[in-house]
């Protein structure tokens, strides 16, 4: 089964309207073009998008590890201060017995970011050799990514509001660890990273 | 193929797999899935620009007090402190942590509150006839910020945030929350309503060539 493509047919596809555009041949050497309908700059496909994905990927890997090691939130009571990580937050939920919550924050702040870093790298890598290409599976998949994404700012909100809320001077306040940077960080840089990688690429690579 | 004399109009391509096929004319309700990735493609919605503009209309109502009225509070030892969506900002920034502050700023307050204007401006410019060329670029710069509104996580965290409060100390819920969870219920459904293929074809009957 061959399916005709855009790309085949000379057209583009702006990412932001959705028109189809046809590929001029004035359009300037690196292949921008200008959309008719909504005058927003576009490319065919995302130039350099794996180089790109990969590059936010590593910088997301390395702000994940202080960001696990650092304490995230530090609680004061009576002027003694109680840091815990990700990791040691979640164990006092399960030590006190509240698993659904306990599930909620490891899958947020442990399973996704991991998750999303190891599945673009490997989709990266799938799309770069295409060794066992399913591009129907793998842009499923992709789509699952880039939805779990924003769900792991889940603890920097926490931690916001823990930190407005109990700030009852010497009794008990809580300060936010340095961790909460570097967790930040690793949000944000796995977004861009499934944002700059553009899922047509494993469709074309089939087809090649 | 050539790609001179192809009439665009009469083709739709899928935005995730870049399958072309001719175009269908859809009816409301009524949406095209791509045969090949089986992602939607396009969708024309039942009533959007007139639910859209009522959603929004309601989440601007709801924006101030949702983002000034106290979401919680807690009790401990006789003293009482209870915090708003501002407050968190404000705190953020006098303890210095300068980044995580314009973030919460941007992901909970700025981006949902632009997103809510927005679509009740693009709304209202449909609703009642005044169309103008200006539009095609404000609803280009709309969809920038389609990725990054974050009310729903912020949900998630007020929830979890209560759980990690409510055994050391007693909590209390304020009126804000109500009011978050009303703006958020209809910023999303604003978001939701909105049809963004009616809109742009509208747009381009009326101002390109």
């Amino acid at each position: 089964m061959s399916i005709n493509t855009a790309k085949n047919s000379n057209l583009a596809l702006c990412p932001k309207c959705h028109k189809l555009n046809t590929l001029r041949s004035y359009a300037d050497k690196r292949g921008k073009i200008k959309c008719v309908r909504c005058y927003g700059m576009f490319y065919q496909r995302k130039p350099h998008s794996l180089q790109y994905t990969l590059a936010w990927n590593m910088a997301a890997l390395i702000a994940f590890i202080p960001a696990n090691l650092y304490p995230i939130m530090i609680i004061y009571s009576l002027g003694i201060g109680d840091p815990s990580t990700i990791l040691s937050g979640i164990g006092q939920f399960v030590d006190q017995g509240l698993y659904p919550i306990a599930a909620i924050i490891f899958t947020a702040s442990i399973i996704v970011p991991l998750l999303k870093i190891i599945g673009l790298f490997v989709l990266v890598y799938r799309a770069y050799t295409g060794i066992r290409l399913r591009p129907d599976k793998h842009s499923k998949f992709y789509h699952v990514l880039e939805f779990l994404g924003p769900w792991s700012m889940l603890d920097v909100f926490v931690v916001a509001l823990l930190v407005a809320v109990v700030e009852l001077g010497f009794v008990t306040s809580v300060a936010a660890g340095p961790a909460i940077n570097y967790f930040t960080l690793t949000v944000i840089f796995t977004m861009i990273a499934a944002n700059s990688f553009d899922p047509r690429l494993l469709w074309d690579k089939k087809n090649e | 193929m050539n790609g001179s004399n192809i009439d665009t109009k009469q083709l739709i391509a899928c935005q995730q797999c870049d399958a072309l096929y001719d175009k269908p004319e859809l009816k409301q309700g009524q949406s095209v899935k791509c045969t090949r990735c089986g992602s939607t493609m396009a969708e024309r919605k039942v009533d959007s620009i007139e639910r859209s503009y009522h959603w929004s209309m309601a989440g601007i109502f709801l924006l101030v007090p949702a983002i000034l009225l106290p979401i919680m509070g807690v009790t401990l030892a006789g003293q009482y402190h209870h915090a708003s969506l501002l407050d968190c900002i404000i705190v953020l920034i006098e303890r210095g942590y300068l980044m995580i502050a314009v973030l919460v700023f941007l992901f909970a307050i700025a981006v949902p509150v632009v997103r809510l204007l927005g679509s009740f401006y693009i709304t209202y410019c449909f609703k009642f006839s005044k169309l103008k060329p200006s539009l095609l670029h404000f609803f280009r710069a709309f969809h920038y910020l389609d990725n990054w509104a974050m009310l729903n996580v912020f949900m998630l965290g007020i929830v979890v945030s209560m759980y990690k409060l409510i055994d050391d100390t007693e909590l209390s819920v304020n009126m804000g929350l109500l009011a978050f969870i009303l703006w958020l219920i209809s910023s999303t459904m604003a978001s939701v309503a909105l049809d963004p293929d009616y809109i742009w074809q509208k747009l381009e009957d009326e101002f390109v060539d």
